[in-house]
């Protein structure tokens, strides 16, 4: 039964939602609908999973006074701060969360930790970027036309670098990632169908029942 | 030079300089800014959460409209709370079966029409390419780079003879792809790094415009 | 240890301190480089353009402050070109941390143009769901967004009058930097209400979207910060805008960035090479 349910319900479900693609009839886009209404109330309450593991990782962490313990609490803090005050003064424009929080805290830290990625690219590129095949040399002179035709010295080194470029990105590019499109598209299209069909349980997680 | 005088700039230019200072090597002052920024995200998706979904979607419809109906996706919302409960833990399997059962029966005819279909009439050689010797050369190489490039990621048999040539071939065009895409990807990552610049010249130190 | 040796061993702090002045220098010094458009942009563009005045472009802000350099430049070029036209605007967002990061721009775009809020651009925020959001709008979009982002009704809303649904709007832009993004607006909207659909993308994304481009999926890309720039000047040159053009002036640094990654390839590889000839 803690099985046979919930595989039920998701084959009821799939089934449903892909006959309904197919049947414009107002019953079946009633239901449709509804649903659509449903999975968003119900896809919000998802956040639970991902808060109450973070949460309880770090209340781990600080009960066993492991390894770094003390950022633990910057981070339980931080949580429960942010919050408190948006929940407590709303989240419109203007408000605490929006004007302090997220303006000069999150959008600092968000952007930085992606800016320094450029640095890592840099020194990754000198000591890693090794062209030791000929696959690899066709990689890097690759990347080196489209790094130049994409922006304006490359037009100033050759005016038609950029045609270049753009020919790269529209013909070999594109045909090398619509056969990887193919691939995830198929395999995604798999994956589903397995899931609706109970083949793929991997969702149902372990333990009794 | 005008130096902003605003606290919070400072503020989100010392938790800037806080992850650059990553980049000498790893620091408690960087790791404060990295649960701070993991806190902060985590609080500021809980407010938004509550206000811009749970709220409006649910709250309203169900507690202040009198809509009954709504029962069953709080319910199905609440089951998620199961996951921290041992003895009803598989509860969380109801709601995970709804939502996994609608979005995999919602993305099979979608995936199938995008990501297969369109794609395939993309590939095809139509009367439409002989319009120009050169339309139809790249429409002929892209033909013969899906063909190839596909055919490389096909494993149940061994790369020998014709298809041993079509999987190099295939090779070919994905290391321009990739090429290609790292190409991109350089300029991506740069372009987050002269962001952070921008931010620091112009609205902290008010040397550029 | 010889030179090419030493080359190969250098201390990697010594490359950022490299790469860092070379981004900077052109950021208070600009090259003058110019930037000229492309066939992508210009498709965007050409798009946006034929919007008549009066109707609906949605912008979907699928971005957070990571990608702000490269996407929120496009935001606000969009946003002017459809002013200077009196096409309205509306906006929605799929991902959570860049709810806030619209709100910028329709607090300060609109009033340059003499737009005013609920009448010319209108906000409805962010709502978990992804696909749900996007099919749910395809049939009623205030089921949706039952309010917008400040919490104003959408039936009191002046734009909202003429739409009600995905089918409403002839044209939308998706800027995303990744998932959710394009490909749900396309998987979606387009699949199931014929959307027309463009977008602005991360240069990390933008080789991946050439498949949609030429099977015309996509009605243009706008590719990174280059793609940022080239609508800004192609807003410029047909007159909708005289604004500063954040993108444009950051595209000497950006060349610089390139120059400065093939140089570094470039000499990791001579060095690596000769010293393994040298070793041999």
């Amino acid at each position: 039964m803690r099985r046979t349910i919930p595989l039920a319900i998701c084959l009821g479900m799939g089934v449903l939602m892909m006959v309904q693609f197919f049947v414009p009839h107002p019953a079946s886009v009633a239901f449709y609908d509804l649903t659509t209404k449903w999975i968003r109330i119900v896809s919000a309450f998802a956040l639970v999973l991902g808060v109450g593991s973070l949460i309880l990782y770090h209340l781990d962490r600080l009960r066993r006074k492991r390894q770094g313990w003390g950022y633990s609490i910057v981070t339980m803090v931080a949580l429960v701060v942010t919050a408190v005050i948006g929940l407590g003064w709303g989240v419109k424009p203007g408000s605490p969360l929006q004007e302090v929080l997220f303006k000069n805290m999150l959008v600092p830290l968000n952007a930085s930790m992606f800016a320094i990625l450029a640095f890592y690219m840099a020194s990754a590129a000198y000591r890693a970027f090794r062209a030791r095949t000929k696959e690899a040399a066709l990689l890097l002179i690759a990347a080196f036309i489209v790094m130049l035709g994409m922006v304006p010295v490359g037009s100033a080194i050759w005016g038609r670098l950029p045609e270049v470029a753009e020919w790269i990105l529209s013909v070999p590019n594109m045909a090398a990632k619509r056969a990887i499109l193919f691939g995830v598209a198929l395999g995604a299209i798999a994956t589903s169908l397995k899931v609706i069909l109970g083949i793929e349980r991997g969702w149902l997680g372990g333990g009794k029942g | 030079m005008h130096i902003s005088t605003d606290i919070w700039t400072w503020v989100a230019v010392i938790l800037t300089f806080g992850i650059f200072s990553f980049l000498w090597k790893d620091n408690p002052f960087y790791k404060f800014c990295e649960h701070l920024f993991v806190g902060v995200s985590v609080g500021y998706t809980i407010a938004l959460t509550w206000y811009n979904s749970v709220y409006p979607d649910l709250i309203t419809p169900l507690f202040r409209q009198g809509k009954l109906l709504y029962i069953i996706p709080f319910v199905l919302g609440l089951c998620y709370f199961c996951r921290f409960i041992p003895k009803v833990s598989w509860f969380i399997r109801l709601p995970m079966g709804f939502v996994l059962g609608w979005a995999s029966g919602v993305a099979i005819p979608a995936y199938f029409q995008t990501n297969i279909l369109k794609q395939i009439q993309g590939t095809l050689l139509t009367p439409a390419v002989l319009a120009r010797w050169d339309v139809f050369l790249w429409a002929l190489i892209s033909f013969v780079g899906v063909i190839c490039s596909v055919l490389y990621f096909f494993f149940s048999q061994e790369h020998k003879g014709a298809l041993k040539i079509a999987s190099e071939t295939g090779i070919v065009f994905l290391m321009i792809g990739f090429g290609a895409s790292f190409g991109y990807t350089v300029m991506a990552r740069m372009s987050l790094l002269i962001g952070r610049f921008q931010f620091l010249l112009r609205d902290w130190l008010g040397v550029i415009k | 240890m010889s030179i090419l040796e030493k080359l190969l061993k250098i201390d990697r702090k010594i490359i950022f301190i490299v790469m860092a002045i070379l981004v900077l220098f052109p950021l208070l010094k600009p090259l003058g480089l110019g930037v000229s458009s492309g066939p992508r942009a210009k498709a965007v563009f050409d798009a946006v353009d034929a919007i008549p005045p009066g109707e609906v472009l949605l912008i979907s802000i699928d971005f957070d402050p990571a990608s702000m350099p490269e996407l929120y430049p496009m935001l606000v070029a969009l946003m002017r070109h459809c002013f200077a036209r009196d096409v309205k605007v509306l906006l929605c967002g799929l991902w959570i941390t860049g709810a806030g990061l619209a709100d910028k721009a329709v607090t300060e775009i609109p009033p340059e143009y003499g737009k005013k809020y609920g009448e010319d651009v209108v906000y409805l925020g962010w709502k978990a769901g992804v696909d749900a959001v996007i099919l749910g709008m395809g049939e009623n979009i205030k089921n949706v967004f039952p309010v917008d982002y400040y919490g104003h009704p959408l039936d009191s809303l002046p734009v909202m009058q003429e739409v009600t649904r995905l089918r409403d709007i002839p044209f939308m832009v998706a800027i995303s930097a990744g998932t959710p993004g394009f490909s749900d607006w396309l998987l979606y909207a387009q699949s199931r209400y014929g959307m027309k659909v463009g977008a602005g993308v991360t240069a990390v994304s933008a080789a991946d979207a050439y498949p949609y481009l030429q099977t015309g999926q996509l009605t243009g890309l706008l590719a990174g910060m280059k793609g940022a720039a080239e609508y800004e000047v192609l807003i410029q040159k047909n007159g909708y805008s005289k604004a500063y053009m954040p993108a444009v002036a950051a595209m000497d640094s950006q060349s610089l960035a390139h120059l400065v990654i093939i140089a570094l390839v470039l000499i990791g590889n001579l060095a690596f090479f000769a010293t393994r000839k040298r070793r041999r």
